[in-house]
């Protein structure tokens, strides 16, 4: 599966890198718009209409265009499902077409700097995460520099995969706070040190959550971790992978300020949290970075505990390694799984209602915590008792 | 050192990703400045006071038991990767190590420190 290592000049590495980090971008701002299409149309449903079908706007101008194409949609039979897609359009447009508000009280660089910061963080994450292991294809001989080389499934395979992954998610909180702090009004800042405490608070439970699957597996590598998590895991190890599952799920909702904790959203109490005073693009680049943030949680989900490229979730996998097609490592699985998983997000968000917020933080410390750390034990126990798993 | 470069790159194009998408939306965006439209929001009516005021301690209390927790998990990564061969002896050294926090997590408990009010 892993093909031999591949000598790589440093100019390769650069085209390579770069042309995998456009992929990247690309695979994002695909995936997050049709979240955001997908999330109004979910949530339309559930709550028994019909969701997102016209904008406000004009007759005439890229309104009224817009409007008229999605009235013809509604008119094809399949296409009628798909009526409110050309709304993000209009939603993209707008974004970039407000005015941006920077307040004559508000700490201009850092204020300015904030929201780009997230949008940063949110992005740089994807370096470590791996959608498929080893070569996705190869380049043939006619490309001008890269001819020949194959364009690997991860950026980079790093040894402290996950650690980078962690590391790099926490700057996001970052930005929140820098941002409420410099934009100097009040509701901004209650919304932002609600925000920084719930996220904080979550991190510890969320790396313990992890830490399970990296004590059974040995390793902190990516694809390493995927590979032993899916194959190589007794199957007493399967109710601990369930139950961190859950609790790295539920961590994460509150991680991206999803909706049964989202606090700093609060609209009844603190107008829109953290970036009240925010608007245009830069308003833009925090919604962008939720989503992203959205996108990396259900990526490592689906990674150490569905399965990621591996079809069976939770290390049955093994079972179905020698069946032809659906034994093999495929990207589609991890896409298809980060996908329900981030229907999961939207499905929660119509059906549980907010939390308070002592409950919010009393969950992360009084419950989370001292559950996680019986989980690490467990999954302790479990690999000092398995003499077959892998020392990696 | 070499497989650090794409990540290196990585972030170059993630720096570049907001300041070009900023760069466009500058050309089009209109700017109209008044001085109430820059003016702090406060739900539509003058401001008064500062923003910059007390807030409750409960948020530092938060941060000070992170940094506690958090360095609890850092040091937990490296025993969790090498737990086959450090054997016996880094169990028990964990072990101590757990004990410590769990009691100093008890003390924070039964003073009130996780009840929010």
């Amino acid at each position: 599966m892993n093909a031999a290592p591949v000598t790589m000049t440093l100019l390769q590495t650069c085209v390579m890198a770069v042309l995998q980090a456009i992929c990247v971008v690309l695979f994002v701002f695909i995936i997050v718009p049709l979240t955001i299409y997908a999330e109004r149309k979910v949530l339309g449903f559930a709550q028994d209409r019909l969701g997102a079908t016209r904008i406000a706007g004009h007759r005439v101008g890229l309104t009224g265009w817009l409007n008229r194409g999605m009235w013809r949609m509604g008119k094809v039979p399949f296409l009628s499902y798909w009526r409110g897609l050309p709304m993000l359009v209009g939603d993209i447009a707008k974004l970039f077409l407000k005015e941006d508000i920077v307040p004559t009280k508000a700490d201009r660089a850092i204020f300015l700097v904030a929201p780009a910061l997230s949008l940063i963080a949110s992005v740089v994450v994807f370096a470590a995460v791996s959608f498929y292991p080893g070569a996705l294809f190869t380049f043939p001989k006619i490309v001008p520099i890269i001819g020949g080389l194959p364009f690997n499934g991860c950026i980079t395979d790093m040894n402290v995969g996950l650690l980078f992954i962690l590391g790099i998610a926490s700057v996001g909180v970052y930005g929140i706070v820098l941002g409420a702090w410099a934009s100097n009004s009040k509701y901004p800042l209650l919304g932002g040190l609600r925000s920084g405490a719930q996220i904080v608070s979550y991190e510890v439970p969320l790396t313990l959550s992890l830490l399970a699957p990296v004590v059974l597996t040995g390793t902190l590598n990516f694809n390493k971790m995927t590979l032993a998590l899916a194959t190589e895991m007794p199957l007493y190890a399967v109710p601990i992978l369930f139950v961190s599952f859950f609790v790295y799920f539920t961590c994460g909702f509150a991680e991206t300020n999803r909706m049964p904790f989202d606090m700093p959203e609060a609209e009844n109490e603190l107008v829109a949290g953290f970036h009240t005073e925010y608007s245009g693009m830069r308003f833009g680049f925090f919604y962008l970075a939720e989503y992203i943030n959205m996108v990396v949680v259900t990526a490592i989900a689906s990674a150490f505990f569905l399965g990621g490229p591996y079809l069976a979730p939770f290390g049955l996998h093994r079972y179905i390694m020698h069946v032809p097609f659906l034994g093999a490592p495929n990207g589609l699985w991890f896409v298809a799984k980060m996908i329900l998983l981030l229907f999961t997000f939207i499905w929660v968000r119509g059906t549980i209602p907010r939390y308070r917020y002592d409950q919010v933080m009393a969950v992360a410390w009084k419950y989370l915590i001292p559950f996680t750390l019986i989980l690490v034990l467990l999954a302790a126990m479990v690999r000092y008792a398995a003499p077959a798993l892998p020392v990696a | 050192m070499r497989s650090y470069v794409p990540v290196l790159l990585l972030i170059l194009v993630a720096i570049a990703l907001p300041v070009v998408i900023w760069g466009i939306s500058r050309i089009v965006r209109p700017h109209i400045p008044s001085a109430s439209k820059y003016s702090t929001y406060e739900c539509g009516i003058k401001t008064t006071l500062e923003a910059r005021e007390k807030f409750s301690v409960r948020y530092y209390l938060v941060a000070v038991m992170f940094l506690v927790f958090d360095v609890e998990t850092v040091f937990l990564m490296p025993w969790a990767i090498q737990m086959k061969e450090l054997a016996i002896f880094g169990l028990i050294e964990m072990g101590i190590f757990l004990f410590l926090l769990l009691f100093g997590y008890g003390y924070i408990w039964s003073k009130g420190a996780l009840t929010w009010e």
